[in-house]
């Protein structure tokens, strides 16, 4: 067995073919600068930062997202190697970007929030576990080359 | 410590919540077993697959308990002084436990109420929730 069963597969690439991938990042990020505010610490040049509102509407934070997810979104095509297919991220991410790994965990958690926002009711516990095993896997894999 | 602008998000995700505690809850400690299975040796006692009738049994006095807090938010150590007893004494629930539950209920919250729970309200149900963790683990030692 891979690293989902071939149901938990079935249903991640169920949903995730419905969602805007670009949208869902910005919101995704947005939320984690807004929950947890500590985590606005790698991105002091973006700008307003100053409430809620600045933040969802931050222009630099939607773009952030959208490119932080959409290297989500390609790692999901290699869901049986995630060591391998976010080798290099993980690398620029403790040797350029110096980011502390439970931030992976945090965003992965926001994620997951924001798709249960979306889906509704479809958001049901099966799908939630599905989701919070793949979040948990990249959050994971980004955090393995770290030295 | 609350500043009175969260108190008052507390409060608001409070009232979506108030009245249907059994449903909320039952639905919320579904969602922890089956997301993080380890946690339900905690709930032996409910059975290998608690049923139903279990979950919103005991959903309620979960729920039950956290709307006790919602109204307490100034004095949560004094309020939930016998709940973190038990916890220390008798149910020592590993603390780590604590954010999985916190993220099931986000979870719940956002898939319910969807654009009725707000990022405010999210950052401001988190911070309490997590407060009241920290009150009921800290008389563990």
């Amino acid at each position: 067995m891979g690293f989902l069963t071939a149901e938990e597969k079935g249903l991640v690439n169920g949903l995730w073919g419905k969602v805007n991938v670009d949208e869902v990042g910005g919101e995704a990020l947005g939320r984690l600068l807004v929950v947890y505010p500590w985590t606005q610490r790698f991105f002091q040049s973006f700008g307003d930062l100053s409430s809620a509102d600045a933040i969802m509407g931050n222009s630099k934070v939607k773009a952030h997202g959208k490119k932080v997810l959409n290297s989500f979104s390609d790692g999901l095509k290699n869901i049986d190697d995630l060591k391998g297919a976010f080798a290099k991220l993980s690398e620029l991410h403790c040797d350029k970007l110096h980011v502390d790994p439970e931030n992976f965990r945090l965003l992965g958690n926001v994620l997951v929030c924001v798709l249960a926002h979306h889906f509704g009711h479809e958001f049901n516990p099966q799908v939630q576990a599905a989701f919070q095993k793949v979040v948990a896997g990249v959050a994971n894999a980004l955090a393995h080359k770290y030295h | 410590m609350l500043s009175a602008q969260e108190r008052a998000h507390v409060a608001q995700v409070w009232d979506l919540i108030a009245g249907h505690e059994a449903a909320f809850g039952a639905e919320l400690l579904l969602r922890l077993f089956t997301v993080y299975p380890s946690t339900k040796i905690y709930f032996k006692h409910l059975g290998v697959c608690p049923d139903e009738a279990q979950l919103l049994t005991h959903g309620q006095r979960v729920l039950q308990a956290v709307g006790v807090a919602v109204q307490h938010t100034d004095h949560l150590r004094a309020a939930l002084s016998p709940l973190a007893d038990l916890h220390a004494q008798v149910l020592r629930v590993d603390p780590a436990n604590f954010p999985l539950l916190i993220q099931c209920f986000h979870v719940m919250l956002a898939s319910h109420l969807q654009g009725e729970f707000t990022v405010q309200m999210q950052a401001a149900w988190d911070k309490f929730l997590t407060e009241v963790a920290m009150v009921l683990t800290e008389k563990y030692r």
